[in-house]
């Protein structure tokens, strides 16, 4: 149904100026959360109560899965941030009836609110689970409403949404590169889970920049694609504990 | 002695002009149910989908194995009808209308779930192509835009499929009822008169339909089926999920025709029309498909445990030996285990005994469909994202209110139409003019039992 | 409309007089087109008129899922095309789903049209007074004449009362 797509490669019919893509050193992850949090704030995720969050309905756009190896007292912990691949060959996107759920020319994985009504079939054709749905209108709690920030809409009840590698970002840093009439700078964009992370396990770039810091990562020896022998070609790598 | 066909009338009549006690406790109970699930769906639309027991990573669960399920049922007079009659299989002419009847209102119930799963259902006609201001069509690519196409098809299909053969029975009821019946029944028999032409024509129509209606059917339970088999989900990205879905949606089909029948032939005294014959014949059916259940079952099983794929095994085993393991084996039960020797064995092939088989076959598809969703989403590929489900008391009505209003369709249906095809069964009745005819009216009649047509008192 | 009409009690006796009138008919001054025949169920094998040979509703069914599959291959591709959006490099027009439209929309079309044809030929809806009588529905066969020439009456009912006839009518019937 599509054409083949190689990793790292584009098609350039479509013009395309950047390649979003993140790289996640998963040796240096110390497992803090401070991404998840930062994420919390930066695009208006509710939090759905401890209620909630027991029936398994959480909603951390970008989760720092932990997994035990070896048996005590050999037992390792190993933490994973996990958070929308943005795949180029998406799963999620063929799916959804109203086109919610699309290729950007950037290499990003949207998901338009508007557009959604919620028949949850992208987020079962997810392999990641990083795909959240609003099952209630959410709530804030005064004076926590006024926290929310104002570049990133507030979801109501039956959208599904996920990390977008903080779009909003990517477009203020575009439009801000565009008004001093210069080229963008690598590392200039920093999503909120980037921009948290203290030991900068989390880097963000441009694939399509050479010399970024995201190309010059993804092409090492460490570098695996989460669940990539299901063929959704991410444009997230992990770089593998050594 | 022939029963005269004014008898046949008149028994097939009495339905539409006397109602008992029972009758309209039954129509109640119904509604009722109905009712109540009115009720839990308007809360749902109230508070939002958190009211149902879905969660992440389990997004559908009862909601689209209800949906399954009912598509599944509304197979049931396509096999009947369509196949029957094209291959001149003359004992389905009591059975016909019945099967036609739940094919449409069991695919009323199931097309209107997609519209009430959704998040946001007051949106839910953006799933249909037209132009609008926000400047997109619907993504044709999604398996529920081939949804929306199919069913809606097979509902246009089924509905014409069972008002055609009804119009001269209208027209029978028109010129013996009075009153406002008269006027309704006027009106909706077109003015039927009677020509040869016109028995032409229509038994033309029904052969053209026939042929429609069977590729229709199943890719319309295929394309449900890629609903699920589109998605690289463990043990769904599976090819066989077309021909399997098929299969069991025929095979439940015709579990729920022969309890409607049963049901029928209780309540409404169809005692000499709806003869143990229908129901062995229906059964040997039930029990072919038994099997092929079995067949496509065993093999997709095999398949995987061959494969021992990480997270395909992860998902067997939990429905093989871990949670899911009761669900899975009384599916396997009810579905294969009881069904088979009761209707292989000639004796027990009788009405009773079809009807016990049916019934455990209905929760047996019923648990098929639900396992086949719910086992593979909590158990995804990265487990720490794995989850559990369990349903809420706003699932559990809205599933008994389909039942419900199944019933109170089916019960309206009984009172407004006659339950078998008066013209149908008459031309059954019809001294044969082939010798060929004659030799087939005798050939399905059981030894020893009178034939179709032969009503001897 | 008025009608001289038989009742027969089997199919047969109705070919019978059937025959005769379409035979003896002309000499009547009776139009072949004017010979009616009502029945409460199809008879196979006997040719009450000689239109069921033959019908276009196969090939107008065809037609019309042909029609059917040019619409929906029409539609899928309009509507991908029209407001195309931007989809990663990935082809907006997908012809293997679109097949499946296609074809969903084909059998649509076949089906309507199978309608469409049934309602035209068979002259549905019609709700004008027609020939008919209630013994129909008890199994007996009618064959009339619409519109008699009057000075055939007498010719008429000995025809069909030569052919088997169990009583002969007149319609609409006449208040004793």
């Amino acid at each position: 149904m599509y054409p083949a797509h190689e990793p790292g490669k584009r098609t350039d019919s479509l013009n395309m100026p950047h390649h979003w893509a993140m790289v996640v050193d998963v040796d240096r992850c110390t497992g803090c959360e401070a991404c998840v949090v930062a994420c919390h704030a930066e695009n208006n995720i509710p939090t759905v109560g401890d209620d909630q969050a027991a029936r398994g309905r959480a909603m951390h756009w970008i989760r720092v899965e932990r997994y035990w190896e070896g048996e005590f007292p050999d037992a390792k912990l190993r933490f994973q941030p996990v958070m929308c691949q943005q795949c180029e060959s998406a799963p999620c996107e063929p799916v959804c009836p109203t086109y919610a759920s699309y290729h950007t020319a950037d290499g990003l994985n949207a998901q338009v609110y508007n557009r959604c009504i919620g028949t949850r079939f992208c987020a079962n054709a997810c392999p990641y689970n990083v795909r959240f749905f609003n099952f209630f209108n959410p709530v804030w709690a005064k004076p926590l409403h006024l926290q929310l920030n104002p570049d990133v809409s507030v979801r109501s009840v039956g959208i599904m949404e996920k990390c977008t590698f903080c779009v909003q970002r990517i477009h203020a840093g575009e439009e801000t590169a565009k008004a001093e009439k210069r080229e963008l700078k690598d590392g200039e964009i920093k999503p909120a889970c980037v921009q948290s992370c203290s030991p900068m396990a989390l880097v963000f770039g441009d694939l399509d920049d050479p010399n970024s810091e995201v190309s010059r990562l993804s092409k090492s020896g460490r570098s695996v694609k989460l669940l990539g022998d299901l063929g959704t070609q991410p444009n997230a790598s992990y770089l593998q504990k050594t | 002695m022939k029963k005269s066909e004014e008898q046949v009338q008149k028994d097939l009549l009495r339905p539409l002009f006397e109602s008992s006690a029972g009758y309209w406790f039954a129509v109640a109970a119904a509604a009722s149910l109905v009712l109540a699930g009115v009720f839990a769906l308007l809360y749902g639309f109230y508070s939002g989908i958190g009211v149902w027991g879905l969660n992440s990573p389990v997004f559908w669960a009862f909601d689209i194995t209800n949906f399954v399920f009912w598509i599944g049922i509304s197979h049931a007079g396509t096999l009947i009808s369509a196949i029957l009659r094209l291959a001149n299989a003359t004992w389905r002419r009591p059975v016909t209308r019945c099967a036609e009847a739940i094919t449409v209102f069991a695919l009323s119930i199931g097309a209107i779930i997609p519209v009430f799963h959704i998040g946001r259902p007051w949106l839910a006609f953006w799933m249909f192509p037209y132009p609008s201001e926000r400047g997109i069509w619907p993504n044709l690519r999604s398996p529920l835009a081939w949804d929306f196409f199919a069913i809606n098809t097979y509902l246009i299909g089924s509905i014409s499929f069972l008002f055609l053969p009804m119009i001269p029975d209208f027209a029978l009821i028109r010129d013996r009822a009075t009153g406002w019946r008269q006027k309704v029944y006027g009106t909706l028999s077109l003015g039927w008169q009677g020509t040869p032409r016109q028995w032409h024509r229509l038994e033309t129509a029904m052969h053209i339909m026939a042929i429609a209606i069977i590729p229709v059917a199943v890719s319309v339970h295929t394309i449900v089926s890629w609903d699920f088999a589109m998605t690289p989900v463990p043990m769904w990205r599976s090819t066989i999920f077309g021909p399997y879905f098929v299969c069991g949606a025929i095979f439940s089909g015709i579990a729920a025709l022969i309890l409607a029948m049963a049901l029928l032939r209780k309540f409404l005294r169809l005692e000499e029309y709806l003869q143990p014959l229908h129901f062995s014949n229906l059964g040997k059916l039930l029990l072919t498909f038994s099997l092929l259940w079995f067949y496509f079952t065993f093999a997709e099983r095999l398949t995987t445990w061959y494969g021992n794929g990480e997270s395909e095994m992860t998902v067997f085993w939990s429905t093989v030996r871990g949670q899911f393991a009761p669900l899975f084996w009384a599916m396997v039960t009810f579905n294969f285990l009881i069904p088979v020797p009761i209707l292989a064995i000639k004796r027990l092939r009788t009405i009773t005994g079809t009807v016990i088989a049916s019934i455990f076959i209905v929760v047996g598809m019923w648990l098929e469909r639900f396992l086949i969703i719910v086992p593979s989403l909590s158990r995804k590929y990265l487990p720490y994202a794995w989850g559990s489900y369990r349903p809420t008391w706003v699932e559990m009505t809205l599933m008994a209110s389909g039942f419900g209003l199944m019933a109170l369709l089916y019960l309206v249906f009984s009172k407004v139409v006659p339950m078998i095809a008066i013209w149908e069964l008459k031309v059954g009745m019809q001294e044969p003019h082939h010798a060929g005819a004659s030799e087939a009216v005798a050939a399905h009649a059981a030894p020893g039992k009178p034939a179709i047509g032969d009503l001897s008192s | 409309m008025k009608a001289i009409y038989a009742l027969f009690s089997d199919p047969g006796s109705a070919q019978d007089a059937f025959d005769a009138l379409r035979r003896s008919g002309p000499s009547m001054g009776i139009d072949a087109g004017k010979i009616v025949v009502v029945t409460s169920e199809p008879f196979e094998g006997y040719d009450f008129s000689d239109e069921h040979a033959r019908s276009p509703m196969f090939p107008l069914a065809a037609f019309g899922g042909l029609a059917g599959g040019l619409f929906g291959y029409w539609l899928a591709s309009f509507t991908q095309t029209s407001y195309p959006l931007p989809t990663g490099g990935m082809p907006i027009v997908t012809s293997w789903t679109n097949g499946i439209i296609i074809y969903e929309v084909t059998m649509l079309g076949a089906i309507l049209t199978t309608l469409l044809t049934l309602l035209v030929t068979a002259g549905l809806p019609d709700y004008k007074p027609k020939l008919s009588d209630p013994e129909i529905w008890n199994g007996k066969l009618l064959v009339g004449v619409t519109d008699p020439p009057d000075g055939a009456r007498a010719a008429l009912e000995a025809t069909l009362r030569q052919a088997g006839a169990l009583t002969v009518k007149e319609f609409p019937a006449v208040a004793a």
